[in-house]
């Protein structure tokens, strides 16, 4: 009792042949190929590619079925080579970007829904518990008062800017929740961010300071962010982060309001807080709405202070303005750790 | 005496097959750790065959277990689970000598008495799959009590040959070896899989071969060729018959205590006996020949 | 025996179930989704306590995607699930049946 298919794995960076059959696979069902897939799973039929799935570390991307043979068995073998592919290569958290129609197939997967945007977009990941063990933990956290307080952010680097924004967010509110994005692919190492944020803001009364997770600003959430320089940002990317936040993460706290800077300089951000009027606050879920508030970017010579314009100073190796835009903490940290090598003629 | 004419295979970390493969009523159901497993699904489907043999559904089926070859790291841990689960017959893959199968034996019977089963009711079976198998093949046949029977496994064999699967004529002298050496140690012998499952005219084609050949069965891979494989071998009403009738005289022969057995004036020997109670168990088994 | 790394068996196919298994300190949690909850769930989940205790696991977190599987194969994939996450495998074959 055995069937045709044959089952194996690739790696597309080392295998071109394969990758070229799996592109003209995906684009015979309507799929693009992402380039930043690591390894996929491929089901063949005779010498026919009838099935593939790929991993972008603990992402899911680029599953297709031949049309031919949809049905729910292939797919469910599919998605078990996967699961224990990505087991082998060290990621039993998955997250998975379908479109909503997909869901319920997702859902015999063992994959459940985090968000969904109707009729564009839903996210989902591997586990009956993950969001929900998440939210637990937070509600140990909550904190009384009728105005609850929340800001998220990357602080790559921490700057006076961040300080001021908690420092007003807090002011406004009876708690403020302080979230540090956790993804690590910035700069300034998380560790390092969550250290700064964390010696930053100390002495501001009633806030909690938080480490960030998979479900608020993460490569799963909001893949975007953190591939801005490119410029790709979608018009559903910003949704699911939000409404995931609107949905699981504010009830677990009891946010009423989440504080933003406002944002002159990148457009990823600035589109972010746009959007977040429209999910946070909009008839678009169920869940309470969570107020936004954006306050004004506080100035260093009439330039509003951001954690890019550090950056960029960074790399021009110019310290002295760096200087003023930054705590000492922030100073030192980047003097010691993050300065360009310089060029032996300097 | 047991009838072998199919032997199901099914994949051992297939948790659907082996919930449901009793449906299908093959004579043996060959439960493979081997070729059919990934390796990295060893160690599953090594505890799946373990808890499907203790199922109570088989009834007179037979079951047995293809194991990894001893030489491999899986080999003796299959073979731990599945004496302890209590399967009637251990096949042993690629068998090149008669040392395999004493090999083997040793570690049977250890275990037996590990676990308490009584010594020597494991069976064992030796799969040939190889020039030294083939040429070894009477040596392998007789080399332990519990062998019920050595069958011959097409595809590794042909490639040791250096050739590949065609009309069956690369399989000629491979099948004779295999079927003298189990008729002289008078144990069953099984050929190979027919791997085209939407062949059935094929497969018919086959199977009346090694039908008229002598071998007592085949490997299957789709249960659906269990009952065109059972038709096959049945009887004719002819056969019948007359096996009915040559029964019929062996047994009166016996009650009246006479040496030697005749049918219409004819002395029967003792292996025209032997082939008419076959013959009845097989239209017992599954009538008369459609 | 201590689990002490994550592990992962089983398939989603039917007749089957996925389980997964994580270190969890003072706790043995089970989640069970099942396509069968209804009729099943109280007894599957039985059937993996059953097999963690026999096994001496007092400390896990299990996750179970079950798609209909026989109590036997429940039982398979626990201890498989189990024998993966240990760091050495010393259940006797009497403990499993």
């Amino acid at each position: 009792m055995t069937d045709d298919l044959l089952s194996y794995t690739i790696d597309p960076a080392l295998q071109p042949d394969e990758r070229e059959d799996i592109r003209t696979f995906l684009a015979k069902c309507g799929l693009d190929y992402e380039i930043g897939v690591e390894a996929f799973v491929v089901f063949r039929r005779k010498r026919h590619l009838v099935a593939c799935a790929g991993l972008e570390k603990n992402i899911v991307k680029c599953t297709a079925i031949d049309p031919e043979m949809r049905g729910e068995a292939l797919g469910l073998r599919l998605l078990t080579e996967l699961i224990h592919l990505a087991q082998d290569r060290g990621h039993s958290h998955l997250f998975l970007y379908t479109k909503p129609d997909c869901v319920e197939f997702f859902r015999s997967c063992g994959f459940y829904l985090l968000a969904e945007v109707p009729g564009l977009v839903a996210l989902m990941e591997n586990t009956p518990i993950g969001v929900k063990a998440y939210c637990d933990r937070l509600k140990r956290l909550r904190r009384p008062g009728a105005v609850i307080g929340a800001v998220v952010m990357n602080a790559n680097p921490f700057t006076r800017g961040h300080r001021y924004l908690v420092e007003r967010a807090a002011a406004a509110c009876d708690w403020l929740h302080v979230f540090v994005v956790a993804e690590d692919v910035s700069l300034i190492s998380y560790r390092d961010r969550y250290a700064l944020v964390s010696s930053g803001i100390a002495d501001i009364p009633r806030v909690t300071l938080h480490h960030g997770s998979e479900y608020m600003v993460s490569r799963a959430t909001f893949s975007a962010y953190f591939f801005k320089e490119k410029g790709i940002v979608g018009d559903c990317c910003t949704a699911i982060d939000l409404l995931i936040f609107r949905d699981h993460i504010a009830p677990a706290l009891g946010i009423t309001h989440r504080f933003v800077g406002t944002e002159p300089f990148c457009p990823t951000t600035f589109k972010y807080n746009a959007d977040m009027r429209h999910w946070l606050r909009g008839d678009v879920s169920p869940s309470p709405a969570v107020e936004v508030v954006e306050i004004d970017r506080t100035e260093c010579e009439d330039v509003p202070i951001s954690a890019s314009e550090v950056r960029r100073l960074l790399a021009a190796d110019d310290f002295a303005r760096i200087r003023r835009l930054v705590p000492a903490t922030t100073l030192e940290l980047l003097e010691t750790k993050y300065r360009a090598p310089r060029s032996s003629a300097a | 005496m047991r009838l072998r004419r199919s032997m199901l295979f099914l994949p051992g970390a297939n948790a659907a097959m082996l919930s449901t493969a009793f449906v299908f009523k093959p004579d043996t159901i060959m439960f493979d750790l081997e070729d059919a497993v990934s390796l990295r699904e060893k160690d599953a489907a090594r505890m799946l065959v373990f808890h499907a043999l203790q199922m109570p559904v088989y009834g007179d089926m037979e079951t047995a277990v293809r194991i990894n070859p001893l030489s491999t790291p899986f080999g003796l841990k299959d073979l731990e689970a599945v004496v302890r689960a209590g399967v009637d017959v251990v096949r042993l893959p690629k068998t090149d000598t008669a040392d395999d199968v004493r090999a083997l034996e040793a570690e049977v019977e250890r275990i037996e008495r590990d676990c308490g089963r009584e010594v020597g009711s494991t069976k064992l079976m030796a799969a040939i799959e190889s020039a030294s198998g083939v040429v070894n093949a009477v040596a392998i046949a007789t080399s332990s009590k519990r062998l019920v029977g050595i069958a011959l496994a097409g595809f590794d064999y042909v490639m040791d040959m250096q050739t590949e699967r065609g009309d069956g004529s690369e399989l000629f002298y491979a099948r004779c070896a295999v079927l003298h050496a189990a008729r002289f140690a008078k144990i069953d012998a099984f050929d190979v899989v027919f791997s085209d499952v939407n062949d059935d005219a094929g497969f018919l084609k086959e199977v009346d071969l090694i039908r008229r050949l002598g071998f007592n069965g085949k490997s299957l891979i789709n249960p659906r060729q269990i009952d065109l494989l059972h038709n096959a071998f049945a009887p004719t009403q002819e056969e019948v018959d007359y096996s009915r009738r040559v029964v019929a005289a062996a047994e009166q022969g016996e009650k009246q205590g006479l040496g030697v057995v005749s049918l219409n004036g004819k002395m029967i020997d003792a292996p025209v006996i032997e082939h008419a109670r076959v013959v009845l168990r097989r239209a017992e088994a599954s009538g008369v020949r459609q | 025996m201590k689990i002490v790394r994550e592990a992962l068996a089983g398939t989603l196919e039917s007749s089957d179930l996925m389980v997964r298994i994580t270190p969890r300190d003072g706790e043995l949690a089970i989640v069970l989704q099942s396509e069968v909850m209804h009729q099943f769930g109280a007894r599957i989940e039985a059937v993996a306590r059953e097999c963690l205790a026999k096994l001496g696991i007092t400390e896990a977190l299990v996750v179970i995607e079950d798609k209909g599987a026989l109590d036997c194969v429940v039982a398979a994939r626990v201890q498989t699930a189990v024998s993966r996450a240990v760091d050495e495998w010393t259940a006797d074959w009497s403990a499993l049946s």
